[in-house]
């Protein structure tokens, strides 16, 4: 009797949930027309202006329409805004807007509307906020035209008001006290939505454009651990998730659609160029030897499994101020690197102190270190927690460190490294030359433009601002149902890139 | 027994106090830069500095906890920082979560080591070196292992359980308890291995005392010496290691959330700590500690029950 007891419980404990059908079967919600999508960032609140970039754009995209739709190679396209044009000064963008569209409380979209929700979503201290710096004021013109003033040309501008910094909130409830309020494709369904781990959005049925959007459903889930957000895709809980370089092989044996798309550029990242921490530092010749220092090829394959491209520049290839001609510049080259800190002036290297980074780039710490002992620069490694590790670096803590940054689109870049003031530049203002290099490209337009910045990016590198070693790649993994196009220079995938395979 | 109660509440108002405080002067002191998380990476120092603001961290700490203290004092934990939601109806949501999987665990770990503990105890022999065995090797592998595997084999592999993800009760019975089988497993597993091993230890004093002998030489029969006499006598240390294992158990459900992706108070726990969401942690400590309050408050009851000599302490 008892040993029929001890069994039953045994039993019973495991049996009963499979005789209920099966995670297999229910657990995978994700019938045809739902697209079931697993977020690795926490969501910040349906408020636009602290709304967060990266990944999180697919916590707005449901919900809230943009003034313009990025293509895959980041190129702003019609959405909410049919036209748009710059006066002569190109401080002055003028919108027109599409007519017959209304948010989910019934209000229609029209320039007031824009105005409003532009100038809240700037008031913010998140990221897409931050994208809007450049704006002074936006008039409404008539019903269907919108004036955005700029303080001073912003050459992304168009293009950031295709991410949730141009997205449009209904003008009575911008904060989004009860909910977002937009007029996106799809609605939020709060009663299958859990703040913080599952958001469901069902349909707007008035949607201007619905067949942009071929689910009917849309669900996402925020899971942190990127262990657990893997198993969720194996076990075809959901549809998409970013999975890591090292997991990607494992999913694509499991069946699974793995691709990787370029996100950022990774490398030993110079932030003292004017020696004021390391006075080698401040000589071009040790920062050009530092870029002879790294197996760039090598870190590709056997650092991040394949799932990055070699560069010796920062722009990162494909946008429109990559140069191939450049990447020939610093070969791996110990040798020569060592030559080049003799003729600066240090035979023998030098002792340089770096922020531990093996929390997050374990692979990188150590071949970063071997790579500049290799050619006499000692290292050591300052254990502060990863916690403290940007303000540390932003306050200009450490002479270099390894680091990331994205650098697709050019003027961003110049914005988040190089101009006076960006976040990171922690030796602010240094280089007239490059400078006056900036402000000619902020003001030029079209093939200028991008020949403006292409000599910024040759700059950079025959002054070897920092020592790239390759694009890393965002990798994302997807069921067969589904086909995916990622879209350029940006980590998360839009929904409307998204559509049932076949 | 209400004197004994009311130490019993105050001690654990005090405990309350005491980790709360503690717990504020780390997150203040020692913890993540909150603003600089919340603004973003491309956020500038001025950017930086005017969330600081708007969070009130440019002020002393002390400043800001006597501010906390008031509003929690009076049910208020404030907004999460990161989210913008209720601290409350947060934990709210997610308290069914992470006491699911926990209380789940615990009445695992309770039947089956009742079960495998007398058995071993009773039976001896091959049994109990069986169970012995397994109980030293169920101790020796940590939870978020047992969780990994499990996670591997049963949901990934065979699809037997799901991976990841959480269904409420009340949405589908059958959905929650498939949710939550293979995490309770995962926690139990050290739970069992513990349990067991006292349980049997227990019983098998319990059976060399001499009124267990003299209940024999009566002609009691081994069933009701078993269950009336000596389980009863063997219950009060099985029921201290019991109680010790729920507070190890949700302390391990922080990693077993994250394992299986439940949207729990450990998971959010420990985002919110990572993170320097102030609020939230603060929330789900003051949580923490009231449940462990809780249950040690009913252990002390059930001590009572068992042991009428332990209320004239």
């Amino acid at each position: 009797m008892r040993r029929m007891v001890m069994a039953g419980v045994a039993l019973a404990l495991v049996a009963v949930p499979a005789c209920n059908g099966g995670a297999g079967t229910t657990a995978s919600a994700t019938g045809d027309d739902t697209l079931t999508l697993s977020i690795g960032n926490a969501h910040t609140g349906w408020d636009l202006a602290s709304a967060a970039l990266g990944d999180n754009i697919q916590y707005y995209e449901p919900v809230f329409d943009s003034l313009v739709r990025l293509d895959t190679k980041a190129r702003p396209r019609p959405n909410l805004a049919t036209s748009w044009s710059y006066d002569s000064t190109r401080t002055v963008l003028t919108m027109k807007l599409r007519k017959d569209v209304r948010f989910t409380d019934g209000r229609a979209l029209d320039a007031t509307a824009v105005r409003k929700s532009l100038l809240h979503n700037k008031e913010g201290t998140n990221e897409a906020a931050g994208k809007l710096r450049a704006i002074d004021s936006v008039a409404a013109v008539d019903p269907r035209t919108v004036a955005i003033h700029l303080s001073a040309p912003d050459p992304q501008l168009v293009v950031n008001l295709g991410d949730p910094s141009g997205m449009i909130a209904s003008p009575e409830d911008l904060a989004a006290k009860g909910g977002p309020v937009g007029s996106g494709p799809y609605v939020l369904d709060k009663g299958a939505t859990t703040n913080g781990s599952t958001y469901a959005f069902t349909r707007n049925p008035h949607y201007w454009n619905p067949k942009a959007y071929p689910f009917d459903k849309i669900v996402i889930k925020n899971i942190s651990d990127p262990t657990a957000r893997l198993n969720a895709l194996l076990g075809g809980q959901v549809d998409w998730a970013r999975i890591t370089p090292q997991t990607a092989q494992h999913a694509k044996s499991r069946g699974l659609e793995v691709q990787g798309h370029a996100d950022s550029v990774e490398g030993l990242y110079i932030w003292d160029r004017t020696g004021r921490i390391v006075p080698a530092l401040g000589k071009v010749k040790v920062r050009q030897a530092l870029n002879h220092a790294f197996d760039r090829e090598s870190i590709v394959e056997k650092l991040n499994l394949g799932y990055a491209t070699a560069t010796s520049q920062m722009a990162t290839a494909g946008s429109t101020w990559y140069d191939t001609s450049l990447e020939s510049n610093y070969t791996y080259d110990p040798a020569k690197a060592r030559k080049l800190l003799a003729e600066a002036g240090y035979p023998h290297g030098f002792t340089v102190t770096m922020p531990d980074v093996s929390s997050v780039a374990p692979g990188q710490q150590v071949v970063m270190t071997q790579a500049l002992e290799d050619i006499g620069i000692k290292v050591k490694v300052d254990k502060i927690p990863f916690t403290r590790l940007f303000t540390a670096l932003q306050s200009g803590e450490y002479a270099m460190s390894w680091f990331k940054l994205q650098s697709g689109q050019p003027w961003d870049f110049i914005q988040s490294e190089l101009a006076k003031g960006a976040a990171w530049n922690p030796a602010k203002d240094f280089d007239p030359k490059l400078n006056s290099m900036i402000d000619k490209a902020q003001r030029a337009q079209g093939a200028a433009q991008t020949a403006a910045f292409r000599e910024i990016n040759a700059y950079l590198q025959d002054h070897a601002f920092n020592a790239p070693w390759d694009v890393l790649d965002a990798v994302q993994g997807n069921s067969k149902k589904i086909k995916v196009t990622p879209r350029a220079f940006v980590s998360a995938v839009p929904i409307y890139d998204m559509a049932p395979a076949g | 027994m209400l004197t004994f109660l009311v130490r019993r509440v105050a001690a654990g108002l005090v405990l309350l106090y005491v980790l709360a405080t503690t717990a504020f002067a780390m997150m203040s002191l020692t913890g993540s830069d909150a603003a600089r998380n919340i603004a973003g990476n491309l956020a500038t120092p001025a950017q930086i500095a005017v969330k600081k603001h708007e969070l009130g961290l440019d002020r002393p700490w002390i400043e800001q906890y006597a501010q906390w203290l008031g509003h929690a004092v009076r049910g208020d934990f404030g907004t999460s920082w990161f989210g913008g939601d209720s601290v409350s109806e947060s934990l709210v949501l997610k308290a069914p979560v992470s006491l699911s999987i926990v209380v789940a665990g615990l009445l695992l770990a309770t039947v089956l080591s009742v079960v495998l503990g007398v058995a071993a105890a009773v039976r001896r022999g091959w049994l109990d070196r069986v169970v012995q065995a397994t109980a030293i090797v169920g101790y020796a592998v940590p939870s978020f292992l047992m969780a990994l595997m499990l996670s591997a084999t049963l949901a990934v592999q065979l699809r037997w359980l799901p991976a990841t993800g959480y269904v409420p009760l009340a949405d589908s019975p059958s959905g929650w308890l498939q949710s939550i089988t293979l995490p309770a497993i995962s926690l139990a597993i050290g739970a069992i291995a513990a349990t067991a091993q006292q349980v049997r230890g227990s019983v098998i004093d319990v059976l060399r005392q001499d009124f267990v002998r003299t209940l024999r030489s009566r002609g009691m029969s081994e069933r009701r010496v078993l269950f009336r006499h000596v389980l009863r006598n063997a219950a009060p240390p099985a029921l201290t290691v019991l109680s010790l294992q729920f507070i190890s158990l949700v302390g391990g459900a922080v990693v077993i959330e994250k394992v299986f992706g439940l949207p729990g108070v450990g998971s959010a726990a420990v985002t919110a700590t990572v993170n320097g969401d102030t609020p939230l942690v603060m929330g789900v400590v003051v949580y923490l500690v009231l449940i462990v309050v809780a249950v040690n408050l009913l252990v002390d009851l059930a001590y009572g029950w068992l042991n009428p000599k332990v209320r004239v302490r």
